[in-house]
């Protein structure tokens, strides 16, 4: 009995923390010029600037798209036309030394600037191409992905 | 009969794509930051390393070969690729440090008038998402200090919200003396300690 209601509690709390995980933003759009879509919780979305951006989210451009996203620890990613950028994991917590950033460039081209995860945890951020992983060491790059 | 045809079309396409995509390539490119310096970037496959630590150096990687040594690109072949990428880089945070009379929540004259500054970032950029960080300098306890930086970071909160700003916009913290502009030995009095650092993104 002991074990069922503590199987209960994982199978009722575990969903729970992460959708409180989930309702927080991790980012949001700058900058926008052409066609641009979010995809942000299952949702198809045209957006502003000021549109906020979530872990899982995908953010897209079109023929003549460009937008510019600044996350939660002043990291910033760039998409030129056609692009295609999905936000994996974001966690940024200074005071309990908790940082991942996990990206993945789908299409296009971009360009990174890292933020203050790139000075204070380097290691913690990895950019996923078709073709690679990039780790960083608080810079600057551009890239494109040829199909 | 037109079922199996049917499937061996339809494997036929997805043998196609795949051999599409592994024809794939990604080319990245080290730039300098703002400040002129340059960082490093690694990138890897399974099958190897390529290492770039100097500006304007890319490197070319094809998934299902080691990545290749890096080799210097042309700026003007930068801007030709990036053109829109580039173009799309949003103007970095702007910071606003509001300074406080002594062991008070009083905003000094010149920092009471840096409000209507920060109003008028926040409108062009239509942010909504600014950072509000209360400090405070190390006369009196840790403890107080939290506190009374707490309570400056809320009236600074209370004023971008009473001229409009949403509050989910706005994110306070506190940090008591343990961040300060000017390091100083505890309980000595330092006013550019005393102070609130709004930031606009």
């Amino acid at each position: 009995m002991k074990y069922f209601a503590a199987f209960l509690c994982v199978v009722c709390l575990f969903p729970m923390g992460i959708s409180w995980a989930a309702d927080k933003y991790i980012g949001s759009i700058k900058t926008l010029d052409g066609t641009v879509t979010v995809v942000s919780r299952g949702k198809e979305v045209d957006p502003v600037v000021g549109t906020r951006l979530f872990v899982q989210d995908r953010v897209k451009t079109g023929h003549n798209g460009s937008v510019g996203i600044i996350l939660q620890d002043d990291t910033v990613f760039t998409l030129g036309p056609d692009s295609e950028l999905a936000l994996k994991e974001f966690r940024f917590d200074p005071k309990k030394n908790d940082f991942s950033l996990v990206s993945r460039m789908v299409r296009g081209t971009f360009v990174y600037v890292s933020g203050i995860m790139g000075k204070l945890s380097p290691k913690s951020i990895r950019i996923e191409t078709p073709d690679g992983i990039v780790a960083i060491r608080g810079t600057k790059f551009a890239a494109q992905i040829q199909e | 009969m037109i079922a199996g045809k049917r499937y061996f079309l339809l494997l036929a396409a997805c043998i196609l794509w795949l051999s599409g995509c592994s024809s794939g390539k990604t080319i990245l490119v080290l730039l300098p930051d703002s400040d002129g310096h340059v960082g490093e970037i690694q990138v890897s496959n399974e099958h190897g390393v390529s290492r770039v630590n100097q500006a304007n150096y890319a490197v070319s990687v094809t998934s299902g070969k080691a990545p290749r040594p890096p080799v210097i690109m042309a700026e003007q072949e930068v801007s030709k690729i990036f053109t829109a990428a580039l173009a799309a880089e949003p103007p970095p945070p702007a910071t606003y440090i509001l300074y406080f009379f002594w062991d008070s929540v009083k905003l000094t004259h010149d920092s009471r008038s840096s409000i209507q500054k920060i109003l008028a970032k926040i409108q062009k950029r239509a942010s909504t998402d600014i950072s509000v960080n209360g400090h405070a300098d190390r006369c009196g306890s840790k403890k107080f200090n939290i506190e009374l930086s707490r309570k400056r970071a809320d009236k600074v909160r209370t004023l971008l919200i009473a001229k409009g700003v949403p509050p989910s916009d706005i994110n306070s913290t506190s940090h008591g003396e343990g961040n300060p502009l000017i390091k100083t030995a505890d309980n000595v009095p330092e006013p550019r300690n005393r102070r609130v650092e709004v930031i606009v993104r």
